[in-house]
């Protein structure tokens, strides 16, 4: 039976797009609306995917998994172009073509220079995330992951501001030390599985036959971890973080915090935890207790910042240790709540890049001390500030709550003191984000304020409006989303058997 | 029934959600009919629920909410006695402060986002009062939190509010944690999250956990009742427009603590010793609330002390198991208590803006309808013999009294002394308003309000003088309604009575009592001028001191806590990220760069020394490798 290959247009189709706007290079407004019109393609197929396979059922694949795409690709190594498709993979491809769409449409203005090279790494950016939340050769999983790193690279390194320079090697060092480490520990892992079984492969749902001594195995499991938690980012390897998001443009903030830091949390659960099951549970405390630092930590730092994004920034870390904790505790209600706490923050996190960007195209100005008193001038911009805000820190109703509380009552099931600590952890959140509320919003404006200075745009509302829309129907409607994710969460925690009987040679 | 709940609900939140995303295009008069309309209907419908009721708790499922795994919970309703009143209550002072701050708030700009805000409110309470499971309840419960915040800090450009409604927020926040605590500790204990699951379920509690899971809602509560040690935020919060402090710092929000531990009553009632801290905790209060009282100048903190004091009568009311007189007292201080802010607002902006109870001059001559309605709330407030407050006071120090343990006894003793306060605070701001001199008398003017601005007072002053109806004592041959209408609660209907004689004795002695204080009250305040009083001795004056500071405590959690706190932030971040960790590797990564930088000098570009360099290493691999071979 021959399909079309879906997953595989859906991650190369952007990067045909890049390809195919150098076409007209020189027409900014040409490179801009053949962005846009690559982008909504791409979205289009993701949602065609979701009622595709809501139609089909799972018909035909191995249960869990709603679509798997796969290709030999270099025999001789037993490298094969696997795509596989799941609940969680679907999501966060979803959450990734939205953001992508918004990412094009805040730069509309706000980029001005070398608008065809920007664009053309917002595309390639896009293909090396799809990639990443796609593939299940590990190979192939970590050309994707290297190539996501790229683009982001130049992002930052020529759109960003002042330290820019410093932002972007800084990052770029510390992702490629993490994935040196995972090159290597992969291709240990293909070794060793190639020498047990005597058939050399890439394929994660082969390799997670194998069977390791445990020093091994620990070892293994440190350097995949590492690398995501770069990623992720975990405490204490976060610290390029707050100067990549400082730094970076709006989109790239917006890309980074939305998609890129998901891709370690996603990395974790799908390659970490399933090959090397023995030594994830050796980890789990260590991970629990590095979430949780980060929660406390992370969360303490973002109070003392003076910089608006440097502060959403250090929330981001605070935000992604809760989802680790999440990830860590393992079970059916703390894995959920960390999928949609992904996408929540996702959301949530990208509407603040996106309003702070909008803030300071219209003001200059990106310290809390400079800002107060901003409802006076732009109450609109200010209602959309408050709302996102409230949302972030956890505020019932809004979308990142449904995350937190299952993130800790599932993880409360395992480990009680764990989610206790967790919950404390979320009265730092509520102390620095009411602090960024209070010094931006209320107040008197201070005299050097110009006067006048315009309200929310259409076209910026347009930008908001489908955030908005996505943080009240995550917070008060997220039972399809759940119910989406939890079908693939429950796949994988009976993972091992399951996983090892989805040998490729098994599909239709 | 199920419309009608649905409808109760809904209305105040179409309110609001309409204001907001329209109210900008709406003209000022259909804001305000808007906003009111909807809190009134809701009003309607509450009595309707009231009267449909017929003594059955049942429950309705809204929609689901969501679910992961065991985890699932819905947006349900659980309507019971409790709810019945409850809705009841909040709707009718809800309606009569919407109707009030159209009035109140006739000059300020922001009227959307006020009243927008106090329609969220509505809505969020009637979730607290209906929710039919945990989470729900939090939503309801964070909503509040959230209008709070909003509302106090009304005024946002005065830093004062908004530094004032920040700290509501966080500690009751902090409160909150213990809740979010409870949640997860419910769903691992009872496998599900709705009142009546939980509430069936007690059996299978062991005693700790039961005694961990009542104290958890112990201090989520003392966080939203502004209950000691989380009393803080409740006299700042006087900072927002004094509608807003009727309605949520006095009436309602505040109210909501208590009304979660009557909800798990069943839970709590397991433990005694949690019953024992809830009685604890609630007695300490009302001496604290009162002394505090007793020594503020602005007559808003004296009400928002005094509301800390009440509330915690309506904790020893839970703790002694007495619920129907903790719901007793509840409706009766909403009443009064309300009446008093809301007459109290019409002082202050009658005399433009002023807020010190000893600048306030005879207001008695000039508007002798404050004076009465005024009267009414400070009667009932102090407990005066036949108003409101006197019999809901009463039904709980004689509960707290038949208690059989030792403790409460003692508990009692100490309520006593302490509701002895009440009347001669109630009093001191009552007289010091209304008959003492103040030196502005002569060269005031004031604001005229709109006539129709204390209409909707004279309702909940008969009501505050009057409410003692509601739950006659059997010795007054009442029927004791409230106690009936409560007795298909849970656990509510085990109510205690003490013989004919002994309930004589005690009310007459409390009565009595409160008709001294009422007396000493007006030698030390009735006519003269105290202000003009020679100062007391030093220890008087610092012990007055001590009280109007509220014991200091806030100066106490600012360098206990929150100083701490700020530079600790500061320290990580410095110290910590910027200077160890982030100097740290930019550091390594600088060596590394010195290190290639050594190297690169190599590169001279002579011939002659590229030529030693290679020789030299040539040596040194021969040399290795003799050795290997050597050794191998």
């Amino acid at each position: 039976m021959f399909s079309f290959p879906l997953l595989t247009t859906i991650v190369f189709l952007p990067l045909a797009g890049a390809l195919g706007m150098l076409i007209c290079w020189r027409n900014d407004l040409w490179c801009r609306r053949m962005t846009l019109s690559v982008m909504m393609a791409d979205l289009l197929l993701a949602i065609s995917l979701f009622t595709l396979n809501a139609h089909q059922g799972t018909a035909g694949f191995p249960s869990g998994w709603l679509r798997i795409e796969d290709f030999t690709w270099i025999p001789a190594f037993g490298i094969r172009f696997t795509l596989a498709l799941d609940g969680i993979s679907l999501m966060l491809i979803l959450l990734t073509a939205v953001l992508g769409i918004l990412a094009v449409l805040i730069s509309w203005k706000a980029v001005t220079q070398h608008v065809a090279a920007f664009h053309f790494f917002l595309l390639t950016m896009q293909t090396g995330v799809l990639g990443v939340f796609l593939s299940t050769d590990i190979l192939l999983f970590y050309l994707f992951w290297e190539a996501q790193t790229i683009p982001m690279f130049f992002l930052i390194g020529i759109w960003g501001h002042d330290r820019r320079i410093y932002a972007t090697i800084k990052f770029a060092l510390f992702t490629i030390a993490g994935s040196l480490l995972m090159l290597a520990a992969l291709l240990s892992l293909y070794l060793l599985h190639g020498r047990q079984s005597g058939h050399y492969t890439f394929s994660l749902l082969q390799l997670t036959s194998t069977t390791f001594s445990s020093p091994v195995e620990l070892l293994l499991f440190a350097a995949f971890t590492i690398a995501f938690a770069i990623k992720v980012p975990l405490v204490p390897v976060h610290t390029w973080l707050p100067d990549a998001h400082t730094e970076a443009p709006t989109a790239g903030s917006v890309i980074l915090a939305g998609i890129l830091l998901k891709t370690g949390a996603y990395a974790l659960l799908r390659f970490a935890f399933p090959l090397f099951p023995d030594a994830a549970r050796f980890f789990t405390p260590w991970l629990i207790c590095l979430g949780l630092a980060g929660v406390f930590y992370a969360g303490w730092i973002a109070l003392a910042q003076k910089d608006v994004k440097r502060l959403v920034a250090y929330s981001s870390i605070s935000h992604m240790g809760l989802i680790i904790v999440g990830l860590a505790a393992w079970n059916l209600t703390s894995l959920s709540g960390s999928l949609l706490q992904m996408i929540n923050h996702g959301v949530t996190t990208s509407a603040l890049f996106i309003l702070i960007g909008m803030l300071d195209e219209r003001l200059h100005i990106r310290q809390l001390s400079d800002m107060g008193g901003l409802w006076k001038t732009i109450p609109v911009w200010s209602a959309f500030f408050l709302f996102f805000t409230l949302a972030s820190l956890g505020l019932p109703g809004l979308n990142n709550f449904v995350g937190e509380i299952l993130i800790l009552a599932g993880t409360f099931s395992a480990w009680p003191w764990a989610a206790v600590i967790g919950f404390f952890g979320l009265l730092w959140t509520v102390v620095f984000s009411l602090r960024m509320l209070h010094e931006s919003l209320w107040g008197e404006p201070g005299t050097l304020r110009p006067p006048n200075i315009p309200d929310l745009t259409l076209r910026e509302l347009i930008i908001l409006a489908p955030l908005c829309m996505a943080v009240f129907w995550l917070g008060l409607h997220p039972g399809p989303v759940l119910d989406i994710l939890q079908n693939s969460v429950s796949g994988l925690l009976t993972h091992n058997g399951r996983l090892a009987a989805l040998a490729p040679s098994a599909l239709p | 029934m199920d419309t009608v709940l649905f409808l109760l609900l809904t209305f105040p939140l179409m309110g609001a959600l309409t204001l907001a995303l329209t109210g900008r295009g709406l003209s000022r008069r259909s804001v305000e009919i808007l906003a009111c309309t909807s809190v009134l209907s809701s009003w309607v419908l509450a009595l309707t629920a009231f009267l449909m009721y017929d003594g059955k708790a049942f429950s309705v499922t809204l929609c689901h909410w969501f679910s992961a795994g065991t985890f699932q919970v819905n947006l349900d309703l659980y309507y019971d006695a409790m709810s019945a009143v409850m809705a009841l209550m909040v709707t009718f002072v809800a309606g009569i402060v919407h109707i009030y701050s159209v009035a109140y708030m006739r000059h300020e700009e922001g009227y959307v986002r006020y009243f927008c805000f106090l329609n969220l409110f509505v809505f969020a309470m009637l979730v607290i009062t209906m929710a039919g499971n945990l989470v729900f309840l939090y939503l309801g419960w964070e909503a509040v939190g959230l209008c709070s915040y909003a509302l106090i800090g009304f005024w946002f450009p005065r830093i004062i509010a908004a530094n004032a409604g920040r700290k509501a927020f966080i500690v009751t926040r902090l409160g909150d944690v213990a809740f979010g605590i409870a949640i997860a500790l419910c769903w691992a204990h009872f496998g599900q999250l709705s009142v009546s699951g939980i509430n069936d379920g007690v059996s299978g509690l062991t005693a700790g956990t039961a005694a961990i899971l009542g104290m958890l809602f112990l201090w989520a509560a003392a966080g939203k009742s502004a209950q000691l040690p989380l009393s803080v935020w409740l006299p700042d919060a006087m900072a927002g427009p004094t509608p807003v402090s009727a309605l949520i710092h006095a009436a309602t929000m505040v109210t909501a603590g208590v009304y979660l531990l009557m909800r798990f009553f069943p839970v709590i009632q397991v433990s005694p010793f949690v019953m024992a801290a809830i009685a604890s905790v609630g007695v300490i209060t009302i001496g604290y609330g009162a002394l505090a009282a007793l020594a503020q100048t602005d007559i808003k903190r004296i009400l928002a002390f005094s509301t800390i004091s009440q509330v915690g009568y309506m904790f020893l009311a839970v703790g002694a198991g007495d619920l129907a007189g903790s719901m007793f007292h509840l409706i009766s201080h909403a009443f009064f208590k309300s009446l008093l802010f809301l007459t109290a607002g019409c002082m202050i902006q009658t005399l433009h803006e002023e807020q010190n109870i000893f600048r306030m001059g005879k207001l008695r001559q000039t508007h002798p309808q404050f004076f009465w309605l005024f009267l009414a709330g400070t009667v009932s407030l102090a407990a005066v013999p036949l108003s409101g407050g006197f019999f809901s006071k009463d039904s709980i120090l004689m509960a707290v009294y038949l208690q059989p343990h030792i403790y409460f006894k003692f508990l009692w003793l100490l309520a006593m002394l302490a509701a002895m306060l009440t009347p001669l605070y109630a009093f001191r701001l009552f007289f010091v308003v209304f008959f003492a001199e103040s030196p502005e008398d002569r060269r005031r003017t004031t604001v005229t309000l709109p006539r129709w601005m204390t209409w909707g007072l004279w309702p909940l002053a008969v009501l505050s003088i009057f409410s003692g109806l509601f739950n006659l004592p059997i010795n007054w041959h009442g029927g004791e309604w409230l106690t009936h209408f409560l007795a298909g609660v849970p656990d509510a209907g085990a109510q205690i009575h003490a013989s004919s004689r002994m309930e004589w004795i005690l009310q007459s002695c409390s009565g009595g009592t409160t008709m001294l204080m009422i007396l000493i009250a007006w030698l030390l305040y009735g006519s003269r001028q105290p202000e003009a009083q020679p100062s007391e001795t030093a220890f008087f004056h610092n012990l007055t001191q001590l009280c109007q500071n509220g014991f200091h405590l806030d100066q106490l959690y600012q360098t206990c806590i929150t100083a701490p706190f700020w530079k600790m932030a500061g320290f990580l971040w410095i110290n910590v990220d910027e200077n160890r960790l982030d100097a740290g590797l930019d550091h390594g990564a600088l060596s590394v760069l010195n290190i290639s930088e050594k190297l690169r000098q190599w590169t001279t570009g002579e011939l002659s020394q590229y030529l030693t360099m290679m020789m030299a290493g040539f040596a040194l691999m021969l040399c290795g490798l003799t050795v290997v071979w050597w050794y191998l």
